[in-house]
């Protein structure tokens, strides 16, 4: 499609946009979005009769890797209403992700995303949107911008030290967190998956209440226990919040409050069933942890008897510590 | 009260699958009357198997042509332990959406109600069993009204 082909509008919508003035070129116009890469800063994506001028392009935060920007999620302009969204384009890909000693085959899955935000539709827990195939069929999915912190940065914003922020802060986090299970729990009652459970992919709106995950396209195949690495990786967040970080030997010997004291009583049944180094024992490092909530990251354990099945069962015991 | 003598044992390629299969076998020579069914479970097709250009059907042909396979070993194995054949039957299932292999065949159990299942038991790691799942300790934690014969 011709850029002269829009409705006119349109054009001047795009025309005054500042991304657009900036440029020495017309905006490109794509309804087929397959080859994302095509597709640039200032150029405009038609898809379910809107038009989204591309402005940015939004930014993978793994932890510890300088961003990367992720060319198949751009964030637009949608030019009729002026509001800002986030566009997912599809792509495949395909990967292992290692635990320990075995690998796990996973996947970006856009369907499923499509899915997800089709089941959740309206729920306050979720980050909201719609997928919906452009002209040439490919599953592009439109999204709510959420306007908050990455939870694993809200947490840092309290500057007290570890008891005070365990006595006063998680308290409300660990509610929230709750909320969170509980909706996990029901995109797994219609056999969903999140598939990327991690302490950035929730979001805590500005107004510190509400907590949203986002993100769900990436799924995983484990066939015989389907949700066991969202179950592992709600447990995995729900430390890091009560931890205010992840513990591994190297810290804990570093930190004058704890060093080789602690780290002496330590045992292999004190580190995580998954990633070996990473200890969940928390109680050991804060002795004022009650000993029921550490019973809950127990069932993280290497050395754990019981594991947890399902995302009900690690709420069913989070709900009766709070 | 399902019959105990109407077994449901679950194979797959594994040589557990078959040690247990030979117990059932063994088990025929001291037990008269025995109806056993092999029932085969097959995943759901990964995700990735579609954008490979496959179908559904063409997942379920692959299937059910290894499962013939596995069906031809365990019977031969059943009928050389002197189990006529006409007590044999095969079914092949393959799972739903996010249905695990054990919940496929409990509900296979229910559905015929079989008074036994039997099922091979690998030695698995802790963080293992927590992936991969142990199929054999599903279907014990969650047997009702039936016996489960686990052979390791």
């Amino acid at each position: 499609m011709k850029f002269a082909a829009l409705p006119e509008h349109i054009q001047e919508k795009a025309l005054a946009h500042t991304v657009v003035q900036g440029m020495r070129r017309r905006p490109r116009v794509f309804v087929d979005t397959h080859d994302f890469t095509a597709i640039d800063y200032g150029d405009i994506i038609v898809v379910d009769g809107r038009y989204f001028l591309v402005i940015a392009y939004t930014r993978e935060g793994r932890f510890g890797v300088d961003d990367q920007p992720k060319p198949w999620v751009p964030k637009v302009s949608d030019l009729a209403s002026g509001e800002t969204h986030i566009i997912k384009l599809v792509f495949h890909e395909q990967f292992e992700v290692s635990f320990g000693d075995y690998s796990i085959p996973c996947y970006r899955n856009p369907e499923k995303e499509a899915r997800v935000l089709e089941l959740v539709q309206g729920n306050p827990r979720f980050m909201q949107g719609y997928g919906v195939e452009d002209e040439a069929g490919n599953l592009v999915r439109i999204l709510d911008l959420i306007r908050g912190w990455r939870l694993d940065k809200y947490i840092h914003r309290f500057e007290m030290g570890h008891e005070e922020y365990f006595e006063t802060v998680v308290p409300g986090i660990l509610r929230e967190f709750l909320e969170s299970i509980k909706a996990i729990m029901f995109i797994h009652s219609h056999g969903l998956r999140h598939g990327d459970i991690r302490r950035d992919h929730i979001f805590v709106e500005y107004d510190g209440t509400t907590f949203r995950w986002i993100d769900f396209d990436y799924d995983f195949y484990l066939p015989e226990r389907p949700f066991a690495l969202d179950v592992y990786e709600l447990g995995s967040i729900l430390m890091y919040l009560v931890g205010r970080g992840n513990y591994y030997p190297q810290h804990v010997q570093k930190d004058p409050a704890m060093g080789q004291k602690v780290l002496d009583k330590l045992t292999v049944d004190d580190f995580s069933l998954l990633a070996k180094n990473r200890i969940v024992n928390l109680k050991l490092l804060y002795p004022y942890i009650p000993r029921k909530l550490n019973d809950i990251f127990m069932h993280f354990a290497a050395g754990t008897p019981v594991f947890y099945d399902s995302a009900g069962e690690l709420a069913e015991d989070l709900g009766s510590y709070l | 009260m399902a019959s105990i003598k109407n077994i449901l044992i679950s194979v797959n390629e594994s040589e557990t699958s078959l040690k247990a299969v030979r117990y059932v076998g063994e088990m025929s020579g001291c037990l008269a009357g025995l109806h056993v069914r092999l029932l085969h479970v097959a995943p759901e097709p990964p995700p990735y198997y579609y954008l490979e250009g496959n179908s559904l059907k063409d997942y379920v042909r692959e299937k059910e042509a290894k499962a013939e396979e596995i069906f031809r070993a365990a019977v031969k194995i059943l009928t050389d332990s002197g189990m006529p054949q006409e007590r044999i039957s095969t079914r092949t299932y393959i799972a739903e959406r996010a249905e695990a292999i054990s919940s496929a065949i409990l509900k296979v159990q229910k559905e015929g109600n079989y008074g036994t299942v039997v099922v091979g038991k690998r030695g698995v790691s802790k963080a293992e069993e927590f992936l991969f799942g142990s199929i054999s300790n599903a279907v014990a934690h969650n047997c009702a009204s039936f016996t489960v014969w686990i052979v390791a």
